[in-house]
């Protein structure tokens, strides 16, 4: 165990070192010092609190959807419209926020807009689920093509119903200050979001590998078959499983709106669903594991944002260490099966020898 | 109308490509989820050896040299070394899309005009291009859509009529048999994904060099993933594959005639661009008899 | 001694978790019948995927007519003129007889027609009936096994390797079988047949090679041995069989479990099950016998509640359960020990522990505060473990690191539990060495003592003879009879098992 323990650590930083030596590499070809490309990363990241708290601001979006992926993997499916579910959250966090932030108080109008995105975003996903368990739709396939819709809507929405008072851009009206999330550290952007994404990785864990929901939800995952045989009801876990993962997706929509940006503006944080699954890859599907990978790409794209402004180095340098890393990530899985049988055949063969 | 219909199949064309390359590999057993990132690759070496031979063959070359590659690491990922399918493509996809971006800079600094290239010209075929209707549509087309109709039938003889086309399939319902029948398993799924990037890698082209003649990171925007859903659909069959092709081809052609048109008071813009969307997941729910690979997804494993 | 056609020597095979073979050696003559026996898990098929190149070898070396040589792939091994038939058929289900045949022994285009008649006059030659067209999934064990045997010798095999082909025949199949062989032989070919069966060993081999944990334990001729020695080599001590009063009646008239008339058939199918009648008494022991795939996994199904019957009843108790689900029936105390425990008995990846809860998480006594009481559970599991004496570590342990013997000891002590009133066991020894048959047979005669009702299916007639009160016969998901287990002889319950009717039903 504990030697399975050690290679788990030592294959997966090695894994994120190569990634880092990968697009050095890379950066060689812009007749740049990839050393000196990283120096600036790393000074850059710690060089002033705003800066640093940026990281943790990045970081709680990629932690709610890195969770939705890594949630219904437990359960041995699909959800990799992370994306689409957290556009859905985003339209109702900043519809609800728009249209309560006059009528409620103000912290009555963050909760009520936060169970609403969560309850929406949560059906959206079920839907999934849904026709995945009533007609055995490929979940892969309708979770993939949902996100595709989901565009379309809030794009749709953002041109027609939502679009600001000048009707000048397809984005919303500002949200008013009173419907922000609070602020943990004031001269940053770290709000109190960041704390509710940590707090829902650890409760996923529990809720996982503690309750008997998790319990029968990881065990459908692990075998269907058996889990039925045993009075398991998998198309309600398959549904559950959906809500539940739709629900934390578009709980990063509310943390968004009213955390970071404060409005809707189309097309916004493209990326966040696809690197949510490379997040959840490199924690393995374990929700503890989600925070700190989350924050290791929150700080990638910090990093990466400013390195491209101080350095001429595009900003396309974030998804390449991504993509590196992730790569390298998989293949250290590789790496620890490998290590793992060739350390029990060593074994037998010396229990042969004595 | 005629516009529409000819514009459907030109639109067709790359996720025929597409399709026909990942049923061929689903047939096998190996899901090509790098299918969107090997597009990806397609588009932008496809632009690159173009734009700088000026050829648009050196292009296409370079599309398929590029795909093979892609292709080559997500098969050696999961055939050999047995790692997850999902899991993998997504990692490959990232990879290729940050790759591509960031090597277009290498290679071009950042323009202040777009770069372009003279895309593939219309080869309109003597004779049967000028019947009405029919010859506009089907035989006004440009080289790649001819070539995809003769590979999409000759694939489907392959796969059910040559001992090929046996093992192919035998790969993706039994690897087991296909081993013990002295056909290396690994070599069989391995090769069909090569194949599949080659493919996939000239359909990313298609919308580089083929059709817009300009490269941009966004190019695909998720088309590799319909034509890895137009397999699906077409129940893993050449033939299910085009029909499925000519009505995705449809809606997106209508997509980009409304746009074209300036929109429509009833029916918004985002509708038409979400139809091919709507209308997989309307399929994959609404089919039935699914004709799935017993093995599709599994990587073989010999020994435990 | 002449050379021997093929000859092992030395050779190993270490798996991730397990030595398969080590230093295994023997060889096998021209116009020869060699078996292989010895327990599951004692190496035979590995060392002859290994021959058939179908796994690499770690240490050891093979020689053809005195000469080494290598194989690193079955293409090699069928070059060589080998060719073997594996324990779990190696055929695509969803292709046709004349598909599976030619897969890698044909090039180009495919010529149906041609095929077809090549096909057809070889199965003539040999005497089998089957349908070139035919496909595999509409056949019959049984006929799936021919195909087996006619992809071999389309192969034009001079050695045939045969992994527990009996396993799935009517003993007149095995007798048909059998047959075949000999005459194999006869032409000059040679044949390896493993089996665990010491009359099969007896009725067919010329030598006979014994194996217990992956290294060979007896090289012997036929006529020198008999099956009480090869049994001791075989399990390396004396058996003792698990005790059973066969005097000892049920312990009460009274029918626990009632199946009226129950039909179960998927829409435009043929029924798997057709009009079944049993009655289930306390303390009683029902076998159930039959070639595998005659609906006693429907059977099994119908009363665990894994599927609904299309028309009849079932009572307990006199209670109507038909239309009960599983978990209903769980919590009425029907355990269920499945033949497929991989599949459907046990979640691989989880601990001991967790897969004792499997079937009862939802019962308040595994929680606290809406937690799972690991304490508790803990405690439960540490129990079950020492009194089924499963060899694990912790109840930590991930199942998949467990023996298959310890696995279904797990499932036995669950399922053990779940069953306060009625406990069916699919199967339960398949797979099992004999030391863990003997523990799996104790406890279901412990349980019958104790009052359970015991519906025990097998497709070991020993098994059956052994353990049961009375014997139902299935064929194709109907009951040819039931019968008190002295009413049956192993020739009366063969010609049952194949569909002939048999008088004087009790």
């Amino acid at each position: 165990m504990n030697a399975k323990l050690r290679d788990l650590f030592v294959t997966n930083i090695m894994a994120i070192v190569l990634g880092f030596v990968a697009s050095g590499i890379m950066i060689l070809f812009l007749n740049k010092n990839p050393i000196d490309a990283y120096y600036v990363l790393l000074t850059s990241i710690l060089r002033d609190q705003y800066t640093f708290a940026d990281i943790f601001v990045k970081a709680t979006p990629l932690m709610f959807t890195a969770l939705a992926f890594a949630f219904t993997y437990k359960a041995n499916l699909y959800n990799i419209g992370a994306q689409g579910q957290f556009y859905i959250g985003a339209v109702i966090a900043v519809a609800g926020s728009l249209f309560f932030e006059n009528i409620l108080p103000s912290w009555l109008t963050l909760f009520v807009v936060l169970i609403l995105t969560v309850l929406g975003a949560g059906i959206w996903g079920s839907f999934i689920g849904f026709v995945k368990a009533r007609y055995n739709a490929n979940e892969f396939l309708v979770s993939l093509m949902s996100t595709y819709v989901a565009l379309a809507i809030m794009n749709y929405l953002l041109r027609t119903v939502l679009i600001e008072g000048k009707g000048e851009y397809p984005q919303s009206d500002p949200l008013n200050s009173s419907v922000w999330l609070p602020k943990i550290i004031s001269g940053t952007r770290l709000h109190i979001g960041f704390v509710l994404a940590v707090l829902t990785c650890i409760g996923i864990w529990i809720l996982l590998y503690k309750t008997p929901l998790g319990y029968r939800i990881r065990a459908v995952g692990y075998n269907a078959e058996a889990a039925r045989m045993s009075g398991i009801n998998s198309k309600k876990i398959y549904i559950l499983a959906f809500f539940i993962s739709g629900a934390l997706a578009g709980a990063a929509g509310f943390t968004e709106v009213n955390g970071v940006q404060h409005m809707l503006v189309q097309g916004f944080n493209a990326d966040i669903g696809t690197a949510g699954i490379g997040i959840a890859i490199l924690a393995n599907g374990n929700p503890i594991g989600i925070i700190f990978a989350a924050i290791l790409f929150g700080a990638l794209k910090v990093g990466g944002t400013i390195m491209g402004q101080m350095s001429n180095i595009p900003t396309s340098i974030i998804e390449l260490m991504q993509g590196f890393v992730m790569v390298f990530v998989i293949l250290a899985y590789f790496l620890r099966t490998w290590l793992d049988n060739n350390r029990e055949k060593r074994k037998l063969q010396k229990a042969v020898l004595k | 109308m005629i516009n529409l219909l000819s514009m459907a199949i030109m639109m067709g064309t790359p996720l025929l490509f597409g399709a026909i390359a990942e049923v061929i590999a689903e047939r096998t057993g190996v899901m090509v989820t790098a299918i969107e990132g090997i597009f990806i690759v397609g588009a932008w070496a496809g632009f690159v050896g173009g734009y700088l031979s000026g050829s648009l063959a050196i292009g296409f070359l370079f599309a398929i040299i590029a795909g093979v590659i892609v292709a080559s690491l997500y098969g050696w990922i999961c055939i050999y070394l047995k790692q997850h399918q999902v899991v993998t493509g997504v990692a490959i996809n990232i990879l290729v899309l940050g790759l591509s971006a960031f090597l277009y800079r290498v290679i071009f600094g950042v323009p202040t005009i777009p770069l372009t290239v003279n895309p593939l010209a219309v080869i309109p075929i003597p004779l049967l291009s000028s019947i009405p209707v029919i010859g506009e549509v089907l035989f006004n087309q440009n080289i790649l859509t001819y070539i995809i109709y003769i590979i999409a039938p000759l694939s489907y003889f392959m796969l059910y009529k040559t001992s090929l086309g046996l093992t192919i399939r035998s790969a993706g319902e039994n690897p087991e048999a296909v081993d013990v029948a002295g056909i290396n398993v690994y070599k069989v799924r391995f090769l069909a994904v090569l194949f599949a990037g080659a493919m996939g890698g000239i359909a990313g082209a298609f919308y580089s060099i083929g059709f817009l003649g300009l490269f941009t990171t966004n190019i695909i925007g998720g088309r590799g993933w319909i034509a890895f859903a137009i397999c699906f659909l077409g129940n893993w069959n050449p033939k299910g594959a085009i029909i499925g092709t000519l009505a995705f081809g449809f809606a997106e052609a209508l997509a980009i005639y409304m746009q074209a048109k300036g929109g429509n008071s009833f029916f918004p813009n985002e509708l038409f661009i979400a139809i091919p969307y709507i209308m997989t997941i309307v399929l994959t729910i609404s089919r039935k008899s699914f004709n799935i690979p017993t093995k599709l997804g599994i990587p073989y494993k010999k020994e435990n | 001694m002449e050379t021997a056609f093929f000859e092992l020597n030395k050779i190993s095979k270490y798996f991730a978790k397990v030595i398969a073979n080590k230093d295994v050696s023997f060889s096998i003559q021209s116009g020869e019948v060699l078996a292989l026996l010895g327990e599951n898990g004692a190496g035979k098929s590995t060392i002859m995927k290994i021959l058939y190149g179908l796994y690499k070898l770690d240490e050891g070396k093979i020689f053809k007519e005195g000469k080494e040589i290598k194989i690193h792939s079955p293409k090699d091994a069928m070059g060589l003129g080998i060719s073997m038939i594996q324990q779990h058929f190696s055929l695509v289900s969803s292709h046709t007889v004349t598909e599976n045949m030619i897969l890698g022994n044909v090039h180009g285009v495919i010529d149906k027609k041609l095929l077809r008649e090549e096909i057809k006059k070889l199965t003539e030659f040999y005497g089998f009936n089957i349908n070139p067209d035919a496909y595999i999934r509409d056949l019959a064990v049984g006929d799936q096994q021919k195909v087996e045997i006619l992809k071999a010798l389309y192969q034009k095999a001079n050695l045939l390797i045969m992994d527990e082909p009996t396993a799935v025949l009517t003993p007149q199949e095995s007798e048909n079988l059998m047959k075949f062989v000999r005459e194999f032989v006869a032409k000059g070919n040679s044949v390896i047949f493993i089996t665990h069966k010491l009359k099969e060993v007896m009725s067919v081999a010329d030598r006979i090679i014994v194996m217990r944990n992956g290294m060979v334990c007896g090289d012997l001729k036929k006529e020198e041995t008999n099956e009480l020695d090869l049994s001791k080599l075989m399990i390396g001590k004396d058996l003792i069989l698990a005790n059973r009063d066969l005097t000892q009646k049920m312990i009460s008239k009274e029918v626990r479990l009632e199946i009226q008339n129950v039909t179960v058939q998927e829409e435009a199918e043929i029924p798997t099950l057709k009009d079944i009648s049993l009655k289930l008494h306390k303390g009683e022991v029902l076998g159930v016998a039959g070639v595998s795939g005659n609906g006693q996994e429907e059977l099994c199904e119908v009363i665990s509640g894994a599927i609904l019957p299309t028309s009849g009843k079932i009572f307990l108790d006199g209670e109507d359960i038909t239309q009960k689900g599983i978990r209903e029936k769980i919590d009425m105390g029907i355990g269920y020990v499945p033949a497929d425990r991989s599949r459907d008995g046990m979640v691989m990846d989880m601990s001991i522990a967790e897969n004792m809860i499997l079937k009862s998480s939802f019962d308040k006594k595994w929680q606290k505060h809406g937690f799972i009481d690991k304490k508790i559970l803990n405690q439960y599991t540490l129990k079950e473990i020492d009194e089924y004496s499963i060899k694990a570590p912790s109840p930590s342990v991930v199942i998949q690191d467990l023996s298959g013997g310890n696995q279904q000891k797990v499932i036995l002590a669950r399922e053990v539990d779940n069953g306060k009133k009625v406990i069916i066991f699919d199967q339960p020894t398949r797979g099992l060495d004999l030391g863990a048959v003997n523990h799996v047979h104790q406890v279901i005669l412990n349980e019958r003592v104790k009052g359970k009702s015991i519906l025990l299916v097998s497709t070991e007639l020993s098994e059956i003879f052994a353990l049961s009160d009375r014997i139902a016969v299935l064929y194709k998901g109907e009951v040819q009879g039931v019968f008190h287990h002295d009413e049956l002889t192993t020739e009366k319950i063969g010609l049952l098992m194949a569909g002939y009717q048999v008088g004087e039903e009790s």
